[in-house]
């Protein structure tokens, strides 16, 4: 634009109609503003992600998904060993390969008491699985890739904030697990003791 | 020759199961793209364009930065945000997180916040994940209607416990990242 003020001598308008005339530039600016932002990410996350979604998704088809049931009958066990199966491993698998929000009906192989438990570690997990596997989550990438852009826009690598999230979400969903269910317990107790 | 057949035929149809699996896979993909991921991508073109554009931006970085800027703030940010009344209105679609989230992205970019806090802030921002969708969740786990009752005010409460545990869990976490 500056390039062309100097050799042109158009008077830029004044007065009342020139407020107008740059609050309509202000505004249209706003959306040229959001329209690049558009298009960074249309260019930027997209295609990789339409890569990335076909080759999990055609992976998860071609191993089946109904293949983790057999270790939601085994989550089912009371004994501590079975803590880390239930609230860890099996939310992880369930979120892969089910997605959200079916992986919730990984909890009909748990007895009554896990279920909100298992809910919950499930369900906290939604999110820090996208770093890595934005498959299991498409409707709601944006907790991290929100905070992502920000990484990228400093010029560092996403890989450690990706991988560091996936692996505190795990600690994260098995203590979230283990304390909803002793909640639960202590619910249910105090509900039979008034009944 | 029969033999020979017989080798095609497998041949043809293990060929035809993949390619057809790749095929619909990357249907669904498109699905996904168009009817997810796209619509909130609008929406947070808009968004951040709003912030850019605009002194908004200004302002909303001096509301956060003393929040999420460090671990005392992303507390608070926490507790707030699992409080058994307000989680489940934070939490339908995580509509709520994303639009933080991507507010807080914008203000890393531009320098307002340390890039070592993104990732206590990504757990700051959504304690009150699913808790919109408790009763819906656990029905899914063909949950008994006693289970229900119990479950939902034990996932609050328990929100309340592990919401800050896990900035405080991720914030020891993210030591040496970035820095």
């Amino acid at each position: 634009m500056n390039l062309f003020a100097s050799a042109d001598t158009v008077a830029e308008p004044e007065g009342v109609w020139g407020a107008i005339a740059g609050g309509a530039e202000y505004f249209i600016g706003i959306f040229n503003q959001g329209g690049e932002v558009f298009f960074g990410l249309m260019g930027g996350i997209l295609p990789t992600l339409v890569v990335l979604l076909t080759a999990v998704n055609a992976l998860i088809r071609l191993i089946g998904p109904e293949k983790i049931e057999t270790l939601g009958k085994k989550a089912a066990q009371p004994g501590l060993i079975w803590y880390p199966v239930r609230y860890m491993v099996l939310p992880f698998l369930a979120v892969f390969f089910l997605t959200n929000p079916m992986a919730y009906t990984m909890g009909r192989f748990l007895p009554e008491r896990f279920k909100p438990a298992f809910y919950d570690s499930a369900v906290s997990y939604v999110h820090p699985i996208t770093g890595l596997f934005p498959h299991a989550n498409p409707g709601e990438l944006f907790v991290y890739l929100g905070i992502a852009a920000g990484i990228t826009q400093l010029g560092l690598g996403l890989g450690d904030l990706a991988l560091r999230f996936l692996l505190v979400g795990l600690v994260v969903i098995f203590i979230r697990g283990i304390v909803t269910e002793w909640i639960t317990a202590r619910m249910i107790a105090r509900k039979e003791a008034k009944a | 020759m029969d033999g020979l057949n017989k080798v095609l035929v497998t041949i043809g149809r293990g060929v035809g199961g993949v390619v057809g699996t790749l095929y619909q896979a990357g249907r669904d993909t498109i699905d996904t793209i168009i009817r997810n991921i796209l619509p909130f991508m609008a929406f947070i073109a808009f968004i951040i364009g709003l912030v850019l554009a605009t002194g908004i931006g200004d302002v909303i970085a001096n509301g956060i930065k003393g929040l999420a800027g460090n671990i005392v703030g992303l507390l608070i940010v926490s507790v707030v945000c699992a409080i058994p009344v307000l989680s489940p209105l934070l939490g339908p679609g995580a509509v709520i997180a994303q639009v933080v989230g991507t507010l807080l992205g914008v203000e890393i970019g531009r320098g307002n916040i340390p890039p070592q806090m993104a990732l206590p802030a990504l757990f700051a921002i959504n304690p009150q994940v699913g808790c919109d969708f408790i009763p819906v969740g656990l029905a899914l786990g063909e949950a008994e209607p006693e289970t229900v009752e119990v479950g939902v005010p034990a996932v609050l409460f328990s929100r309340l416990i592990t919401g800050p545990l896990a900035v405080v869990i991720a914030y020891v976490a993210s030591f040496g990242m970035y820095s």
